[in-house]
Parts: structure tokens; sequence; C-alpha cells
């Protein structure tokens, strides 16, 4: 199934009374990737999930179709393959296990493939040992994983994710997204994860989108959107202890567009890429002792702040028209 | 529409409510009051009461619709009047309050509590989530009024018999009550709750709109139950049949009008 659209969205427009929520969103998910939608709070990050799962209709859209049926006129051919973790609660006066085999009966699951499954992936999750506690006296953190094993439970193909991460410790953090993506690559299984931790899902996902003003004004894998949104050619050069590097022998260079300090370090925008190898000999000729220079790509999380930034002045100036 | 699937929606709200002492106190503890405190204060009072008040009590009951009292003393008219008649109300009372609460709580009170709306994205159906509600509200409310049933009839045979002479209770139209009007009246109030439940955002508004809309109304039909059974068993049993139909078309309503957007847009 790699390679179809798990996801295909054009045009998805959706208010809440007045307010616009999404205005027309477009986006395309393959099977076995894993996408991340980013966004600030109240973007329409959890809107547009609910639409995908058949919870909210859309007010208007050409194509909304997940696992190649029409939502929400097909939701319930979906809906057996699809597991979703939001900002819900549990049942609080239940066990963890209880949860879990519940949700797994909803889904239609023989009781002892439940149980089974459930014992899984709460030992995956480290909550092996409190499977038959309350989950009333867990903490948020402990809930969180129990929240997303009950998306997981009747092994769906494809996973809503809204925000996974949000309690859990950076260690926790960490073993979910890699068990997000060996999931991804070794079991098949597509995630659609909304989320605001950039440098997660920079390394987790296989393509990211940008909501915005209710629309995806970015996606493509992470470096792509990246490129895309901070187009800028740099070279980071690391001076060693107690050296001092020359910044305006260094924007004398050939190429070199413009030099900045930062932290310590020179960061050097050039015009093309291919003039980096000469630039590079040539800084390592000059006098000061240096710890490293390479190729200075942009992250996730500085095209998205630059973006949001941008955003926010067209916004500005919007008003102020 | 898969069995299971309703059975364990039912199971799981029944143990959540007997989780919470919130819930289950005054579904307990007020219908004990009504089946064990007033006919045992009746049939007690009886002995000390003269032959002209307790016919001032039944004087405005046509009793001569009822063939198996003539030839009683006074004090056996009303000890049969009373507990075959007019405690008969009690036993729609509980089980109307009892799936009122039940009902409420697992429906508006999951909304309020963030519940619900995980089961709405599960493959679970429409008519499986509102059958599995109304299942859950609707059997501990029948059970709980059957073994209130057993409790009353013990307190009857032990203390009325003495005054009628002979063993007499349960009558014909008692196993029409408990078996056909309680479970049909319980369902009919539960899916009453369930719509209302599905469109208000707490446990606070859908036990409120329930207690002062729903509850008046279902009280008023029920306050007719005495006349009714003075109908005789056949034409009492037809009304549970009519009532049940009735339970058949508003459970059609209810899952035909739900809808999952109206849920969970009503805690956005």
């Amino acid at each position: 199934m790699n390679g179809e659209a798990a996801i295909e969205v054009v045009g998805l427009a959706r208010s809440f009374g007045e307010t616009p929520a999404l205005t027309s969103v477009d986006l395309v998910l393959e099977s076995g990737g894993v996408f991340g939608l980013l966004g600030p709070n109240g973007a329409g990050k959890t809107t547009t999930v609910r639409v995908l799962t058949g919870v909210l209709r859309p007010d208007s859209a050409q194509t909304v179709r997940v696992l190649g049926y029409d939502v929400p006129g097909d939701i319930e051919h979906i809906r057996p393959s699809v597991g979703v973790q939001t900002d819900t609660a549990l049942y609080e006066r239940l066990t963890a296990l209880d949860n879990l085999t519940f949700f797994g009966a909803l889904y239609g699951m023989p009781k002892a493939d439940a149980l089974r499954r459930a014992g899984e992936l709460l030992t995956r999750f480290g909550l092996a040992d409190r499977a038959a506690e309350k989950v009333g006296t867990y903490s948020k953190g402990m809930r969180q994983k129990v929240l997303i094993a009950r998306a997981l439970i009747a092994n769906p193909d494809l996973v809503f994710l809204d925000e996974p991460t949000a309690g859990l410790d950076p260690e926790a953090a960490h073993e979910l997204m890699t068990y997000v993506r060996d999931l991804s690559r070794e079991r098949g299984k597509t995630f659609f994860i909304t989320s605001h931790r950039l440098e997660e899902m920079e390394s987790v996902c296989t393509k990211v989108g940008v909501l915005a003003d209710g629309r995806v004004v970015a996606q493509g894998s992470p470096t792509q959107v990246a490129r895309e949104i901070v187009p800028e050619i740099r070279v980071r050069v690391a001076p060693a202890p107690g050296a001092q590097l020359d910044l305006e022998a260094l924007g004398a260079l050939a190429g070199v567009v413009r030099v900045r300090q930062d932290d310590g370090s020179a960061i050097i925008e050039v015009l093309a890429r291919d003039a980096i190898p000469t630039l590079v000999r040539q800084i390592a000729a000059m006098p000061a002792d240096l710890l490293a220079v390479a190729e200075e790509p942009p992250t996730l999380e500085e095209a998205y702040l630059r973006l949001m930034s941008t955003n926010e002045k067209h916004a500005e100036e919007v008003d102020a028209a | 529409m898969k069995a299971n699937v309703i059975r364990a929606i039912a199971a799981k709200d029944l143990r959540e409510s007997a989780g919470s002492s919130q819930v289950l106190a005054p579904v307990i503890i007020v219908p004990l009051v009504f089946v064990v405190l007033y006919p045992v204060g009746l049939l007690v009072g009886l002995r000390y009461m003269s032959s002209a008040d307790v016919r001032a009590f039944f004087e405005k009951i046509p009793v001569d619709l009822v063939p198996a009292i003539s030839g009683l003393s006074t004090q056996g008219k009303a000890a049969y009047v009373a507990t075959a008649f007019l405690f008969s109300a009690f036993f729609l009372i509980i089980p109307t309050m009892m799936a009122t609460i039940l009902a409420a709580n697992s429906f508006a009170g999951e909304k309020e509590r963030h519940t619900l709306e995980g089961m709405l994205y599960t493959p679970v159906s429409d008519t499986e989530l509102v059958v599995g509600k109304i299942l859950s509200a609707v059997v501990p409310s029948v059970a709980f009024s059957w073994v209130c049933f057993v409790i009353y009839t013990i307190i009857v045979n032990v203390l009325a018999n003495p005054f009628v002479g002979r063993q007499f209770f349960p009558t014909p139209n008692w196993w029409v009550l408990m078996l056909l009007v309680v479970p049909t009246v319980s369902v009919f109030v539960t899916a009453c709750v369930v719509w209302v439940s599905a469109r208000v955002a707490t446990y606070q508004s859908a036990n409120s709109i329930a207690g002062f809309v729903v509850l008046p109304i279902v009280l008023l039909v029920l306050g007719q139950v005495n006349g009714l059974m003075l109908l005789g068993p056949a034409l009492f049993a037809v009304v549970g049949v009519v009532l049940g139909a009735l339970d058949v078309l508003l459970m059609r309503w209810i899952v035909k009008t739900f809808d999952r957007e109206r849920v969970v847009s009503s805690f956005l």
C-alpha cells in the first residue's frame, strides 16, 4: 500500500459560527509515512483531525479522502482501520487495562486478543506494573501514554496523534517518537501527528505541513520545507577556544553575501552551494585555529519561526491597511 | 448492530457507576425508604387506627371494582388496597429515578468528563452507542426494582396477610407491572434522558432538564397507574405493550437524530 495516498485533502474549509478555523486546507500524505501538522495554538490542527476522523463535518471541500474512502460519507469503512488520540480523558474509575480492553471491544476485538494487545502496549509504555491500578491514580504523563496506547489497541493502519508528547518527559517523548518511526518503517503504519515540538517532528516525520491562517502554507519533507522557507546557503565557522575570527576578512571572500556572529562562531551566507569548497579552503588557510567549518542547513524550527513572524507582519500590514 | 459491543458499553458504564458513591447513594437509599418505611409504617399503623379513620383513607377509591376485598374487615380492605394498588406507583418511581440518574451520568456525565469523544472515533455505530447507553441505565434500574419487589413482597406477606386473612400478594397486576411495565417505563425514561444528554454539555444540566421537564411529565402519567391497575391485568398489559411500542419508536428516532458533531460541538 506504500506510495498510495492515505490522506488526500483539497480545499477543506470549516468555521465555528462566524469564526473561520480552516479556510482552504490542501494536503497529501502517502501511506506508511509520518505526517507532522505544525501550527500555533488555535491554528486549526485539532479541527483538521476531527474532520479527517469524521466527528466534524467540513463546511466545504473538493476532496477529503482517508484510506481511499470519502469523508464523511464512507466514514464507517474508515473507522475500523483508524486509531485516534486527542485531548480526551480516560475512565478514571477503571484500570488502565480495563480502559484499553474496553476500546478493544469497541473495535470488535475478541476479549483475549484485546487483553494480550493491551498487555503488550502497557509493557511497551512502561506501565505493566501499574496496569491493574485505577487511572485516577496516574500522573499526567502516564495518562498520556494510556491515551496513546488506546489509539493503538486495534493495531490500526492510520493513527492520529494530537500533541502526543504533551505531558511526557523528554525521555518518554523520545521513546514514543522512536516507536512511531519503527511502526511506520517496519509495519507500514501511517501517522498523522500534530505538535509544537519542532525538533521531534523534524526527526520523525517524513513530511510536515505548516498550518497558518486556516491553510497549509508549506508542506514537504522537513528538509524541503525548511529550505523553502529559509533559502539562504550558509556556512558555520567555529573557532578554537581563544582564537579570534577576522569577520572582515571572511566578508571579503569571493561568493560571500554577508557574515554575522552566532554564539562565538561566524555564520557566512554565500551566493551558491558550489562556492562552498573554495570558501572552506580559503578559511582553512586563515591564521585563526578552527574547530569546524561546515554547511549550516536551516532547521525546521528556524523555518517555522520565520514563517510565523512573516505571517504576523503580513497580518499587521493588512490590519493597518 | 453487534451485541458484544453493546454489552461492552453497558458493562463498562455499570462498573463505572458502581464505583461512584455520588451516583449510587440516592438510587439505593430513596427506594428503600419507599418500599420499606412507608408500607411498614402503614401496616403497623393500621393496628392502632379506628375503623372510621381507616374508611376515610380509602373512601375515594372505587373499591367496588376490586371484588377480592368484598367481605374483608375495614382494616383488611385498607391493607389490601394500599399494598396491592396505592404503593404500586412507588415501583414506577424507583426505576424512573434510578434510570434518570444513571442515564444522565453515563451520557452527559461522559461528555462532561471528556470521555465520550474518544468513543466517537471508534467503529461503534450510533445504534450500538445509544442502545448500550440505554441498557446501562435500564438493566440496573429494572434489576433493582425487582430486588425492591422481593423485599416488598416479604413485607406485605408478613404484615398484611393477617389483616386480609390469606396470602394474596403478588396479585396478577403486579406480575404485569414488574415484568412488563417497569422495563418499558425504564426504557422510556432513559431514552428521554439520553436524548436530552446528547444536547447539553454537563451532567448537572442533563439532570436539571430531566428533573424539571421529563420527570414531571412521566410522573403525571405514572400517577394514573393505580387507575389502570383497576382495569385488570389484561388491560394493564395492553398499556405495557403500547409503551413498549413507543419505546421502540423513540429509540429509533434518537438513533436517527443522533449526531456526533453535535456531541463534540457541545464541549468545544
